[in-house]
């Protein structure tokens, strides 16, 4: 058993695991011996049941007036919008420019990363300079290829930019960070974690680099499935989330220069 | 969606689910009418603020829309998933306010809101009756770790400075609540295979 977790030690765990609440070392460990023991899967799904069933008992409440109009309403428009996102923040569109030219810039940039990582094999290893080096100079025309973007944010801020992520399916599949943070963390020195989630909510931890003065860059190979991840996030090493992004899929194509 | 010839409102959460790709005003208002209260009660009661709980419930009907076609109904109903999200959404927005501590109050009312079985949950499925009752069953100091963990998303260690206790007897409240009601949805008096 290549884990060092043993079935005992994932029982005393399991249940924080189910309840999404244990430290990333130990989550990570506790998710490599799950997948080697049913016996202990069981137990977890069991417990997870235990956890959504729990927060089922929390009362419903009345929504502020005019909650249901404007949410069926944005999820209308996001049905029949050419992109078919819905967009949940009024000042999105203003942003429509920059974002366009800030994107063209981050495929060329994902390419970039891409040749990058595929030549280096991947082992959570730092790119920053690498990827500085590379992006400072034209990228040639590159295969269109679908790639993951999305623009990290401040949770639940201003939509403070905070840097860039990006997610390939490969194969390999990898996983990429640009961090620049602003407002109460752009100070921010130490290690960090990135995780994706998943469409229900739930996370899982890609790996750990670290931030200096808040910047850093980052990539790791990991599994990428398009359809099961909605965003990444930005933790501190105390769970804190310093950053959050959507993820949306694009395409790594010939460079369309300004 | 185009054919509809009976009220939306009968349609099943999954078919509601599926029919809000088709950008159907009606569907679409149709299901967030639906389970509205249910969203926003869970993003109201882990974080206590309307401006932000409002945040969180209009997230979390977009991330459904966004992904309905990976919804399993194997796993659990609509309504579930939805809470499920309204849940992590919730927990992220209290992470990133640490600054703010829990009100104590705030828990205690919250346990008592999760144990208590008035006449308005008579009508709830039993697995559910069958876990209130478990949970007020739970010692104090075991159900205030289950709501700290289960609800605010708080780490063991969390737990132990808050409650200020050594690490593993917040470990050992939380493993041993859970295992509580575990039992009590297991228990052979009838079988609940979803919800």
């Amino acid at each position: 058993m290549a884990s060092d977790v043993t079935c005992e030690r994932l029982r005393e765990n399991g249940a924080e695991l189910a309840l999404g609440v244990l430290s990333g070392r130990q989550r990570a460990e506790a998710v490599e011996h799950l997948e080697q023991c049913a016996d202990c899967r069981e137990y977890v799904e069991h417990m997870t049941l235990v956890g959504d069933r729990l927060i089922g008992l929390l009362p419903p409440a009345e929504p502020p007036t005019g909650f249901e109009t404007r949410v069926s309403r944005a999820l209308t428009r996001a049905a029949t919008a050419p992109e078919g996102r819905p967009h949940a923040h009024p000042s999105a569109p203003e942003h429509k420019g920059v974002r366009g030219r800030a994107r063209r810039v981050r495929l060329r940039m994902a390419s970039a990363v891409a040749a990058l990582a595929i030549a280096c094999g991947f082992a959570g290893w730092g790119i920053s300079t690498a990827v500085e080096a590379i992006t400072a100079t034209p990228v040639p025309a590159v295969e269109s290829e679908p790639v993951l973007v999305g623009d990290l944010t401040s949770p639940l801020g201003a939509e403070q930019p905070a840097g860039e992520v990006y997610a390939h399916p490969g194969p390999p599949g990898w996983v990429a960070m640009s961090v620049a943070l602003t407002g109460s963390h752009a100070s921010y020195t130490g290690k960090v974690a990135c995780l994706l989630e998943h469409p229900d909510g739930t996370t899982t931890h890609v790996g750990d680099f670290a931030l200096r003065n808040g910047h850093g860059n980052w990539a790791a190979s990991t599994p990428v499935d398009p359809s099961a991840i909605s965003g990444a996030r930005l933790t501190s090493s105390d769970g804190t989330v310093l950053a959050t992004a959507d993820l949306q899929v694009g395409q790594v194509q010939t460079p369309d220069v300004d | 969606m185009q054919g509809i010839r009976f009220p939306v409102g009968r349609l099943p959460d999954e078919a509601l689910l599926s029919g809000l790709a088709t950008g159907d005003p009606e569907l679409a208002a149709t299901f967030v009418r639906r389970f509205q209260h249910t969203v926003f009660g869970v993003a109201i009661a882990v974080t206590g603020d309307p401006q932000l709980a409002e945040d969180i419930a209009q997230q979390t009907f977009e991330r459904a829309w966004r992904h309905a076609q990976i919804y399993d109904p194997r796993r659990g109903s609509v309504a579930t998933w939805l809470t499920t999200i309204a849940h992590n959404l919730a927990v992220d927005a209290l992470r990133s306010r640490r600054s703010e501590p829990m009100a104590p109050e705030d828990l205690d009312v919250l346990l008592d809101v999760v144990s208590e079985t008035p006449e308005q949950w008579a009508l709830a499925d039993e697995a559910s009756a069958r876990l209130r009752a478990a949970v007020a069953e739970l010692p104090r100091e075991q159900g205030r770790a289950l709501v700290m963990a289960g609800i605010y998303g708080m780490t063991a260690q969390q737990i132990a400075d808050w409650e200020k206790i050594p690490l593993g007897t917040a470990k050992t409240r939380i493993r041993t609540a859970m295992a509580k009601l575990r039992n009590t949805l297991t228990s052979p008096k009838r079988g609940d295979h979803g919800q």
